[in-house]
Formats: structure tokens, C-alpha cells, sequence
């Protein structure tokens, strides 16, 4: 059998007339008469993704500011210009990821998981290309730090984006929140790199980088949480 | 003229509160979201259930459709939604009520009208719920590949491989089917 007889088949199968009971169109027309009134649409994806960079902008900057810039000041010029364009690139990404997420039926050309999986890598890469100090003093104890002040500037980071697309409707908001996480945890990683002053290679591979995937998991709890909620919402509502 | 109108064009005189444009996108967009429906179930009350429950997503998150977007991928998009939410719920019932679901579902795969032509849900029953999916998008809503990805946010690749998967189980079993047909018409 020829894909053109089961293309035949099932649109002769499609093109059957449905009897849909006009009572059904007509409730369901009543219902979305009486509360039908004009709606502002979304502004255009790339001023929503401006938005959310400015808020990762601010966050990174707010929290160097009050912490101190003894890495940035430390860095030599090399790595400024490399880490800092790359944290930017993989913002505006995943930022644009983000926006997409939140608009039902919008293109999207990477999964937030491989968008997760794509800004771990590069920072890994690029942090291992450009420290070389292999020592590895007080792993754990100041690690932790860095990772904890990392994740405290993702929280109001992840937070404030929520807040700005807040008009948006998540179809799969565990994805939602996974994404958002990631955007979330590398404004942690631009205070860590603004802030932190210990360029030891396998502390900033280790603990820098670790921030992205734990605000992603936190961001995916957090979403996982939400569809509980309006699940929970909607049961209510319509207890059959 | 609303009828006339394209679906775009529809969706965005709804979002300026127009009823007749909203009129004209029920009528227009509800038989295919029915049917869509009804290829998952295969029951014409769970159809009618999801299909209010859709429009009242719809109607609730009509300021996220943006104008000059192709409306039909935003539509299924929250379709989608709300059946993968009604699926969740069903699956939350109790053991036994599972159990019942598991026998009449098995009832609809295997029910000797498959292949008639001229019921949808009896010829996509063989197919795994996302297969199912795919195929009712392109066939019933006459979507395209780039649409349906968009409305399942996964990549044209990907709608591609289900939609040859789907085609190849459909296959087999018409096939089937078909030598049954023959074998019993020889004897």
C-alpha cells in the first residue's frame, strides 16, 4: 500500500461531515460572549527578550555592586572580552527561548533541556580554555559559597523574569520554568565572574558552572508546582 | 464579512472584542478541534467536554495569540494543552476505573470496523497517542509540517519521523487488513 492510498483514505476519512450539535457552539459562544471585551496583545518577542536581559543585566551588576567587582578587576583583558560577550550570547538565547515558551504555537528551534545542556557546555568550554591554574585550595569550602551566592542572585533574577511575562501561557510550564531557570542561573554566573576573585580552573568549572543547572531544576520544580496549582484551580472549578 | 475573513484576520478582530469575529472562529475552528479530539478518545462526550474547556482557555489567553502569526499552530497549541491536562486527570482516577479505561481503549484498537473510510477514530486507533496526534493535525486540520511543529513545539524533523512512523503502522495494518478481506472473500 502507497503512502497516496493512505493519504486518500484518511482524507477521505477527514472530510466526512461531522454533525456538531449547534447547541454545543452556541453554549460555548454564550459563554465567551458575556465576557468578551477588547484584549492588548503581547509586544513582539524581541522587546520581551530585551526586557529579560536587562533584568539578568541588572541583577548581575546589583549584586557585583553590593559584593564587590574583585574578579572583573582581576581578569585581564582577554577574558573580559570573552566571558562577558559569551554570558550575553547565551542570555539573548535563552532569553528568546524563554519568550517562545511562554507564547502558545511559537517556533521553537532548540528544547529548553538542550538549551540547558547548550549553556553548561559553552561555559564549560570556555572556562576551561581560559584558566589554567589547576591548584585546588578549600574546593568545598569556598566552592559552596560560590555556588549559594551564585543561586540567591538567580532566585530574584527568575523571579523578576516570571514577573515580565506574566501575561504569557505557558503550554508545558515545567519547560517553562526549566528554561527560566537557566536564564536565571546565568545572571547568577555574571555576578560569580563580576565578583568572585578565585580563578582556579576547577573551581569556577565546577561551582561557577553549577549554578546554571541547579536554578534550571529549581526553575523546573517551580513550574512543575504552578501546573499542580492550576490543575488543582481547574478541579475546583469544574469538579467532573 | 467576518465568515470570509482568514483565520488571522478573525483572531485579531476577537482580540478587539468583536463577537461576530468570535462567532465565526467558533464555527469555523470547533468541527476540526472536535474531530481532533475525537481521534484521541474516540468518544464523542469526552470530545464535547474538551472542546468547551478549550474554547474557554482560548478565551482566557486570547492577548497571547500575536497578530500576523499563522492562528491554527496557537489554536492546537492550547488544545494540546487541555488534553494533555484531561489525559493527566483521567490518569489520576482511581485503580479500577484505570482498569476499565485500559479495557475499553483496548476495545477501540481492536474494534473489527477499522478501515472503514469513513471513521477517523476507528482508522487511527492503532496509533500511539502522539502518532495519532500528528496525523489528525495534518490530515483533519490540513496543517503543514512547520505548523504542527509549532503547535506540538517540537522541530519539523521530529513531526516528520512521527508522521512516517504513523504511516508506516497504518500501513501494516491496512495491509493486513486487506489480505484478511481477501482470504475470507476466497473462501
Amino acid at each position: 500500500m502507497k503512502n497516496e492510498e493512505i493519504d486518500e483514505i484518511l482524507n477521505k476519512a477527514a472530510r466526512a461531515p461531522l454533525d456538531l450539535e449547534p447547541a454545543l457552539l452556541e453554549r460555548i459562544s454564550g459563554s465567551i460572549q458575556s465576557s468578551l471585551r477588547p484584549v492588548r496583545p503581547l509586544p513582539p518577542a524581541w522587546l520581551m527578550t530585551c526586557g529579560l536581559i536587562l533584568i539578568c543585566a541588572v541583577v548581575s551588576l546589583g549584586g557585583a555592586a553590593r559584593a564587590g567587582f574583585l574578579g572583573v578587576e582581576k581578569m585581564d583583558l582577554l577574558e573580559r572580552w570573552l566571558i562577558f560577550p559569551v554570558l550575553g550570547g547565551l542570555a539573548w538565547i535563552t532569553g528568546s527561548g524563554f519568550v517562545h515558551e511562554m507564547i502558545p504555537g511559537s517556533r521553537r528551534r532548540v528544547s529548553s533541556g538542550s538549551l540547558l545542556a547548550l549553556g553548561c557546555a559553552a561555559l564549560f568550554t570556555l572556562f576551561a580554555l581560559l584558566f589554567r591554574d589547576y591548584r585546588i585550595d578549600h574546593f568545598f569550602s569556598i566552592g559552596i559559597v560560590c555556588l549559594i551566592t551564585g543561586f540567591i542572585h538567580a532566585v530574584p533574577a527568575g523571579l523578576l523574569c516570571w514577573l515580565l511575562l506574566r501575561r504569557g501561557f505557558a503550554v508545558n510550564p515545567v519547560s517553562a520554568g526549566l528554561i527560566a531557570g537557566t536564564l536565571a542561573g546565568l545572571a547568577g554566573v555574571g555576578v560569580l565572574e563580576l565578583h568572585c576573585p578565585n580563578f582556579q580552573a576547577v573551581h569556577i568549572l565546577v561551582w561557577h558552572t553549577a549554578v546554571v543547572p541547579v536554578s534550571a531544576a529549581a526553575g523546573a520544580f517551580m513550574g512543575w508546582l504552578v501546573r499542580g496549582c492550576s490543575r488543582m484551580r481547574s478541579a475546583q472549578a469544574n469538579p467532573d | 464579512m467576518h465568515p470570509e475573513d482568514n483565520l488571522e484576520t478573525l483572531m485579531a478582530l476577537y482580540q478587539q472584542g468583536d463577537f461576530t469575529a468570535a462567532a465565526a472562529l467558533i464555527e469555523r475552528i470547533s468541527p476540526q478541534l472536535h474531530r481532533f479530539f475525537a481521534a484521541q478518545y474516540g468518544s464523542r462526550v469526552d470530545a464535547d467536554d474538551l472542546l468547551q474547556d478549550t474554547w474557554l482557555r482560548i478565551h482566557k489567553v486570547r492577548h497571547t495569540y500575536r497578530p500576523g502569526e499563522p492562528a491554527l499552530p496557537w489554536f492546537y497549541a492550547i488544545a494540546r494543552h487541555v488534553r494533555v491536562d484531561h489525559y493527566r486527570k483521567s490518569m489520576r482516577n482511581s485503580a479500577g476505573e484505570r482498569e476499565m479505561e485500559a479495557i475499553s481503549r483496548t476495545t477501540v484498537a481492536t474494534q473489527p470496523e477499522f478501515g472503514r473510510a469513513d471513521n477517523l477514530d476507528a482508522l487511527l486507533a492503532p496509533l500511539s497517542e502522539s502518532q495519532r496526534e500528528i496525523v489528525a493535525m495534518l490530515k483533519v486540520a490540513g496543517m503543514s509540517l512547520e505548523e504542527v511543529a509549532r503547535a506540538t513545539s517540537s522541530s519539523v524533523g521530529a513531526v516528520k519521523q512521527k508522521a512516517h512512523r504513523a504511516y508506516e503502522k497504518l500501513r501494516k495494518t491496512m495491509s493486513t487488513l486487506a489480505l484478511r478481506k481477501g482470504e475470507s472473500g476466497l473462501s
